[in-house]
């Protein structure tokens, strides 16, 4: 119905005005017909009826049709051919031209449809992603909050608060007319059928002002709910509202227990909305007050900025505030502020690789127009005469260009509207096989710019192909008198021709080399060293229910009978468990500090990963042991405070210095000491070969979290729910059920979810580079395919213009190897001087793909090389088939084809 | 073009839509409905055609929009012939019968029973 909608816009307004709304109720009917019969003919009806209306918009728009016309000179007797007639008559003939050779059109449309379709379902996404607004009022003005310590080379960008710079900020920052920060994790839902773990977002009441939130139903906090002490409130997403709840609007104002704590529900958000992500299921207040801030950067940052405010200028203003603030506080070092809009924060990192994707397809479409330009101008060739006769008999220049131009303007609509079918199911399949991290993909879908954006590329290829016949048109007498031999083309269309073919070389190199690129960065990523064995896994989660399992030690109790258990199970060489596998980002993050060094809470301090294990879990994972040991049964058994870092902690605490047997504690209040045994390799947090590695500490689970463990004694992370990993070479088809059967001889109950290989976690990780790499190697075949068939058809057909020269070549006593040789020649020139112009294209964007990369060169020699031999060995080939036919042709018949 | 008028013949979609609104004013969707029955499949306008064909008509005067008699969706638009447009229709069923006239003399064509 919207696309219905949006094309109806294409025709005129006084049509719009009279029957737009019985068309529209019309069509909904005849979708609901064609709906009962099936699937079939409702995709059938809809592609028909939508053509319907994109003939009706241009007959509208652009003439009258035939019959139509007749019928109104037979009422109003006023037989005034007006332009718009002239020109619909033109478009008819220019129909009847083009179906009569069939051939020639499909190849044309299908041609184009296949180029505009990729560039319309890639702008879609980018349009969607990257270029519209975020969903929220003004949304240019907010920015996410970002710091860096330039001088302590710490990694921006993961964490950018701390309650300290909140209160700061929100006291004395001018530019920034409010703020607010947030954090993100996951809760228990109980009540009301089974317990559910959804994703909460605890934040200040001050985003409902920052991001001029409206809540569907009810309200959103105020700022009394956002100091200690406070009832506990939330907000609903629309989707748990729904989900859970069946849409009852009486929720607001009832209790749902989060976590076990009785919650007012106060609000549920629109269908819309989401925030951080699409992934939060309920909004929480944060609480915090003035005197029990801490310099701790946990939590992410937003702030509306001013009227007239600029980023940048904010960006100074929170730099010279924190300057400030190190004078009051000594220890300070030099933060700076690194903060950008809210929209580059959420699709900064993945803009890139859309547009690299967008003028990929963009590329193709040249090539895709130099294919239709070239049969054009073979067309073009054989109309000469045609032409020729047009203009003895008095037709103008304007009268010609019509000519031509109607036919590429029909033949472009025609693969426009061919090219806007192949994008809605092109949309349907970027956003289903997308990375799972793609921003606002639920977002992405085809609008009226996105119409337009076709429109205008099918006016901008039709200008492109259509214009080239035109400067082709000879002089009237020449042509007419041109005839019997000489049938060779003229210099001036073989150098068209010629330039054609090798622009599609260039480009077809283009996408080879950076298809190419990606391919090695992707092959780069994957023989990465992760700092732990992937391979020959089984990872699960267990959640264990707070009511069979209400205490830490019980927790610990069911893991240990569980890992025995799996342990002995027959092809199993290990099996272990953590709170946190790598890539599944901080999990538990917290300060440290440092026995012997000064605990000062308004000092910035890198934030580190806590995981609980239970023994061996850095055996099993196969994590090099640079120092000292790992963690073992025993020091779980008799709770040692034992802990294993890795090695970006043992940089970040202890430079220069051998952490081993040195004590740490988490910054929380009065959490006991903890001795460093062993440093393990860096293991990463969110991407695979990131290039600042997390600090991390895996402490014995006996001695971590539980549900009895009061918030104020958490030195480490939650027992309750955590992630084994099995080591075995068995199927895991088969692992599984035996994995199951263990875990049945402990508790029936327990249900295990998340089940996977790390290789799997780790593909996933590096989705967006593969989603990148498969697209560009689509770009980059199709680019290959058309430009081969360029060539090909290119050289085929200077080898039909010259069949007579060669026929007297061989029969004048002409070696067919010569002759071979000659076209051979002739292409290869040709594909030459585009691999040059190709390569230096190359060089010179390389710079464009270079934030795509990873761990190889722009300019990888080996990428270059290897793709120009593979492009030159196609394109010889492409010349190579059409000169071997010369080369065997018969004088005789050569001859007498004249 | 000749102005003789009367012995044009009308084409076939703006025959059938005159004959489907024949029965009394009713809208796109049932004229739609009965242009394809009537025609036996052969014609099966999309709803863009037809109303292109509509909208024609109806600056032609052949038909008129008349008030919706419609509770059912408001959006839909009704439309009624014209006494021009009854003319037309006459004109073209004579027309199609003339030709019936000189089959049967020419044996092309059974006899009326």
């Amino acid at each position: 119905m919207r696309i219905y909608r949006c094309l109806l816009r294409l025709s005129p307004l006084s049509l719009r005005r009279d029957y737009g709304a019985a068309m529209e109720e019309m069509f909904a009917r005849r979708m609901a017909d064609a709906a009962r019969s099936g699937a079939w003919r409702r995709a059938y009806v809809l592609c028909r009826e939508l053509a319907g209306l994109l003939v009706l918009a241009m007959s509208e728009r652009f003439g009258t049709t035939a019959r139509m016309r007749r019928r109104r000179q037979q009422l109003l007797s006023g037989p005034k051919a007006g332009m718009m007639d002239v020109i619909a008559q033109e478009i008819r003939q220019a129909a009847r031209r083009l179906v009569r050779t069939p051939l020639f059109t499909t190849t044309a449309a299908l041609t184009l449809a296949l180029a505009i379709g990729a560039n319309a379902s890639l702008f879609t996404v980018v349009y969607r992603v990257v270029l519209k607004p975020l969903p929220y009022p003004d949304s240019e003005r907010i920015i996410a909050l970002d710091y860096g310590i330039p001088a302590r080379n710490l990694a921006s960008g993961m964490n950018s608060m701390a309650w300290q710079l909140y209160y700061q900020l929100a006291d004395q920052a001018r530019l920034l007319e409010g703020i607010a920060v947030y954090d993100s994790g996951a809760t228990t839902l109980t009540g009301r059928g089974e317990p559910e773990r959804i994703r909460v977002t605890r934040a200040t009441p001050s985003l409902g002002s920052v991001l001029r939130l409206s809540p569907a139903h009810g309200r959103w906090f105020t700022e009394a709910e956002g100091v200690p002490g406070a009832a506990p409130v939330a907000v609903l997403s629309h989707g748990l509202w729904v989900r859970r709840f069946g849409s009852d609007r009486s929720i607001v104002g009832r209790s749902i227990a989060l976590d076990g704590v009785p919650t007012e529900v106060i609000g549920v958000m629109p269908a819309r909305f989401s925030f951080p992500d699409s992934r939060s299921d309920v909004w929480t207040a944060a609480r915090s007050t003035r005197a029990s801030a801490s310099f701790l950067f946990n939590l992410n940052g937003v702030a509306r900025l001013r009227d007239g405010a600029s980023v940048e200028s904010a960006r100074a203003e929170i730099t010279a505030l924190i300057k400030d603030l190190s004078r009051r506080v000594p220890n300070q070092t030099g933060l700076v502020s690194a903060a950008v809009t809210l929209q580059e924060a959420m699709v900064g990192r993945i803009a890139n690789a859309l547009w690299v994707l967008l003028a990929a397809a963009g590329l193709v479409l040249l090539v895709a127009c130099a294919n239709v330009a070239n049969l054009f101008l073979v067309r073009s060739e054989t109309r000469q005469r045609e032409v020729a006769v047009r203009r003895a008999l008095g037709a103008g220049g304007r009268a010609i260009a019509r000519y031509f131009f109607s036919e590429s303007v029909l033949l472009a609509a025609s693969g426009g509207a061919l090219g806007l079918a192949l994008a809605w199911g092109g949309v349907r399949l970027l956003v289903a096989f997308g990375p799972a991290n793609l921003p606002r993909l639920d977002e992405v879908r085809i609008d009226s710019v996105v119409l337009l954006f076709a429109a205008a590329l099918v006016l901008v290829s039709a200008a492109a192909f259509g214009l080239i016949p035109l400067l082709r048109v000879a002089p009237v007498a020449a042509t007419l008198h041109e005839q019997g031999r000489g049938q060779t083309a003229t210099r001036g269309s073989h150098r068209a021709r010629q330039l054609l073919m090798g622009g599609q070389v260039a480009l077809a190199l283009i996408l080879l080399i950076a298809s190419g690129l990606m391919v090695r960065s992707f092959q780069a990523l994957r023989a990465i060293d992760h700092g732990f064995d992937p391979s020959a896994t089984l990872t699960f989660s267990i959640g264990l229910p707070a009511a069979t399992y209400p205490t830490r030690q019980a927790a610990v109790d069911v893991h240990r009978r569980i890992l025995e258990g799996v342990s002995q199970v027959p092809g199993v060489s290990g099996a272990s468990t953590s709170t946190c596998l790598p890539l599944a980002f901080i999990c538990f993050g917290n300060g440290l500090f440092v026995d012997g060094e000064a605990e000062d809470l308004t000092r910035p301090i890198a934030i580190v990963g806590f995981r609980a294990v239970a023994g061996g879990y850095t055996d099993v994972m196969r994590m090099p042991l640079l120092r000292g040991r790992s963690l073992g049964r025993d020091d779980i058994d008799r709770r040692e405070s034992n802990v294993v870092v890795n090695k970006a902690l043992a940089q970040a605490y202890f430079p220069g210095q051998d952490p081993i047997g040195r004590r740490i504690r988490s910054s929380r209040m009065g959490t006991p000491w903890l001795t460093i045994v062993g440093i393990v390799a860096n293991t990463p947090t969110v991407a695979p070969g990131e290039r600042a590695p997390t600090a991390q500490l895996f402490m014995p689970m006996s001695i971590a979290g539980g549900p009895d463990i009061p918030r104020e004694a958490l030195i480490g992370p939650d027992v309750t729910i955590m992630n084994y990993v099995v080591r075995s070479s068995l199927p895991s088809s088969s692992l599984v059920t035996a994995v199951r059967r263990a875990i049945d001889n402990v508790d029936p109950n327990l249900a295990i979810s998340q089940v996977r290989s790390l290789q799997d976690v780790v593909d996933r990780a590096s989705d967006q580079t593969s989603f990148t790499m498969v697209l560009l190697a689509i770009a980059a075949t199709v680019a290959l395919l058309l430009g081969a068939i360029g060539i090909y058809g290119v050289i085929s057909y200077i080898v039909a213009q010259r069949t007579g020269e060669i026929g007297v070549r061989l029969a004048m006593g002409a070696e067919p190897r010569t002759v071979a040789r000659m076209i051979l020649r002739q292409g290869g020139m040709v594909t030459l001087l585009g691999i040059v112009a190709g390569l230096i294209a190359a060089l010179a964007g390389s710079q464009l793909i270079r934030s795509l990369l990873y761990g190889v060169s722009p300019r990888d020699p080996i990428v270059f090389s290897l793709t120009t031999v593979a492009l030159l060995v196609i394109a010889l080939l492409a010349c190579w088939l059409p000169a071997r036919r010369a080369s065997r042709l018969s004088p005789l018949l050569a001859l007498r084809a004249e | 073009m000749k102005d003789d008028a009367p012995n044009q013949a009308l084409p076939d979609l703006v025959f059938h839509v005159l004959l489907a609104l024949g029965q009394g004013p009713t809208h796109g969707y049932a004229i739609g409905k009965d242009v394809e029955e009537q025609s036996a499949g052969r014609l099966d306008p999309t709803t863009g055609a037809l109303y292109q064909v509509l909208r024609r008509l109806a600056d032609e005067g052949l038909i008129a929009p008349v008030s919706s008699p419609d509770e059912v969706d408001p959006r839909r638009k009704y439309f009624a012939l014209t006494k021009a447009g009854r003319r037309a229709a006459a004109q073209e069923a004579e027309r199609l019968a003339a030709l019936v006239r000189a089959a049967r003399q020419r044996k092309l064509y059974p006899q009326r029973a």
